[in-house]
């Protein structure tokens, strides 16, 4: 850290030293000819005359964006949902109605998919955290300390690869002349092809793979904090394996269950090009009925806003309330 | 632990890695197969998929238009970011929770929910579908990542580098220029670089807000939907590679940067 004073007090001054790597060729550097330029003194004064105003001017950006960029949309998606129009058309006047919240209530169409994406959810984010935690807790207590970040990044390289891509990769996969097909046909236990495709399986697999990084990574990060020692304790004060699985790691690494379930469970409600790929007929999702809304022409934009408000809505408040559950376990883990 | 848990956590672990591993494997190999037709066995196998992708103008102009948008995307999301980030880092004040609360919520929306959110936003400001629109909303989106890794670098600086510049005569503009903002340098790399890929393999806000030319994630999904051709493969395998390589690189800066191996 002393190395790095010295850099920076010596970048100030203007120095060339070895570790500037910012300063001018001239005597003096770029951003101090800047500082001196009499432009720049009459900016700084005006703008940076009290604290009090640097402060409001650092406030002022950051506060304009995130309620105009950030929650603006909602808003206004939230708006539209109860109008009758949307684009309205030159000279027509907008009207307030509930009709687009009604039209979801009066159709299995609409509420099938909406509770199918629902259960389809859960049960995904429970099926990746019942698969990833075993992973996690190798990694983070298995694993030694310098070797963690290699066993992880192995795991990250598919994460950035995007929605589409590996969606294709379990088409492959899963296909009628698929890997796993040629598997089982050359083990001899079928004689034709399984239909995995277009299913809920297929479906189901394709949103695991698409989301288990995100179960992974927060369970890795809650299990690497628990000290080795609490197991040791528990341990020497005769506890089994599953005793100190059940009583002291399961309990501590609550936190990271919550953010990791409701994570998974938030992101894998929005997926729209997987279900559209490894779905069929009967796996339509409710983001695949937004969407419909809004392939036709703008008249049905106020029905899709509803719906997706219905789904936003209804998905953070089953995240709340689980979020609020894990906390209540965790304090009573505490007592 | 007894070694005999141990060799279970670690199979279930390899198994994992296969799981992750073998559809992308296949993914890969399919792209050299010497046939139309996808599926297995593989008889013969040929390059010419990749040749047949390079000369692909659609495949190309589809690539290039990706890096704009991801390029553009990243830029504003740095930026913006950086400058939240500096905020919620310093003194407390009013608010302070929800700002940071509101910071975070586009990371939480639903995809498709994000995505119409913005095509009826964009329609709110007059902004066509397009180029203009998916960088807004690229960009928007990936504003909190940058917060998360540009704040978790800026709690480390330590205080003393800004105090030494103040003292030397810097006012704050400067101060943050030539201390905070080379301070950050890995922060930004990393950040910048996973802004880049989550823009670049972005399909439903690409769909939604998109006009008449398609990026590549939009481009594979409109090829895939007319049907599975091993050229699918080819350009999967390249975007693969390429983004592969990226997120290793910058989980890496990331990573060492927040154990405190990087001296900026």
């Amino acid at each position: 850290m002393s190395g790095k004073v010295q850099t920076s007090a010596a970048t100030l001054a203007g120095e060339r030293g070895a570790g500037n790597r910012q300063g001018g060729r001239d005597g003096r550097s770029f951003w101090g000819a800047i500082a001196a330029s009499r432009l720049y003194q009459a900016f700084s004064n005006a703008l940076l005359s009290s604290p009090r105003r640097q402060f409001a001017i650092l406030l002022a950006f950051p506060v304009l964006w995130v309620l105009t960029q950030h929650l603006g949309p909602m808003l206004q998606m939230f708006y539209v949902s109860f109008v009758d129009a949307y684009p309205v058309s030159r000279g027509y006047e907008n009207e307030f109605t509930l009709d687009n919240y009604t039209r979801f209530f009066g159709s299995s169409i609409f509420i099938m998919p909406f509770f199918r994406t629902l259960a389809f959810a859960a049960t995904l984010t429970l099926a990746t955290l019942v698969l990833t935690y075993p992973v996690a807790y190798f990694l983070a207590r298995h694993v030694k300390r310098s070797n963690q970040m290699v066993f992880l990044l192995l795991l990250l390289i598919p994460f950035w690869v995007g929605e589409i891509v590996r969606t294709y990769a379990i088409m492959i996969l899963l296909g009628n002349n698929g890997a796993v097909n040629l598997a089982l046909k050359w083990l001899g236990l079928i004689d034709r092809p399984i239909p995995f495709m277009y299913t809920g399986f297929s479906l189901s697999v394709g949103i695991i793979y698409l989301s288990a990084l995100y179960m992974l990574l927060p369970l890795y990060s809650a299990l690497e904090k628990l000290p080795r020692s609490y197991t040791e304790a528990a341990a020497d004060l005769g506890a089994g394996p599953w005793t100190r699985f059940w009583k002291v790691t399961l309990p501590l690494s609550l936190e990271g269950i919550s953010s990791g379930a409701t994570l998974v469970f938030l992101i894998s409600t929005g997926y729209y090009a997987t279900p559209v790929l490894l779905g069929g007929p009967s796996t339509t999702v409710f983001a695949e009925t937004i969407a419909g809304f809004f392939h036709t022409a703008g008249d049905e934009w106020p029905t899709g806003a509803a719906f997706a408000c219905l789904m936003f809505v209804t998905a953070l408040a089953i995240s709340l309330a689980f979020g609020r559950l894990m906390t209540r376990l965790q304090k009573g883990v505490r007592k | 632990m007894t070694r005999h848990t141990r060799l279970v956590m670690s199979m279930i672990y390899w198994a994992f890695v296969l799981y992750i591993f073998v559809p992308l494997i296949l993914m890969v190999t399919m792209g050299f197969k010497d046939s139309k037709f996808i599926g297995f066995p593989i008889r013969s196998w040929t390059l010419d998929w990749y040749v047949e992708v390079f000369k692909d103008a659609e495949v190309l102009s589809a690539f290039g238009y990706s890096m704009l948008i991801g390029v553009s995307s990243t830029l504003i999301s740095l930026a913006v970011g950086i400058w939240i980030a500096v905020l919620l880092n310093g003194r407390g004040f009013i608010g302070k929770g929800l700002i940071y609360g509101l910071t975070l919520l586009p990371a939480l929306i639903p995809g498709i929910i994000s995505a119409i959110s913005f095509r009826i936003y964009a329609q709110l400001w007059g902004i066509p579908p397009g180029t203009g629109a998916i960088i807004w909303c690229h960009a928007v989106h990936n504003v909190p990542f940058v917060v998360l890794i540009v704040a978790a670098r800026l709690s480390t600086l330590p205080k003393s580098h800004l105090d030494a510049a103040r003292d030397l005569g810097a006012d704050p503009i400067i101060a943050f220029m030539r201390v905070t903002l080379p301070y950050l340098r890995p922060a930004l790399i990393g950040g910048g670089i996973f802004c880049m890929l989550i823009s670049f393999d972005d399909f439903v806000r690409s769909f939604f807000l998109g006009g008449y030319q398609p990026t590549l994630p939009v481009l594979i999904f409109a090829k895939l939907r007319s049907g599975m051709s091993p050229e699918i493969n080819a350009i999967a395998t390249v975007v693969l590679v390429l983004t592969g390589l990226l997120g290793i690189w910058a989980e890496r800066t990331t990573r060492r940067m927040k154990q405190g191996k990087l001296q900026s």
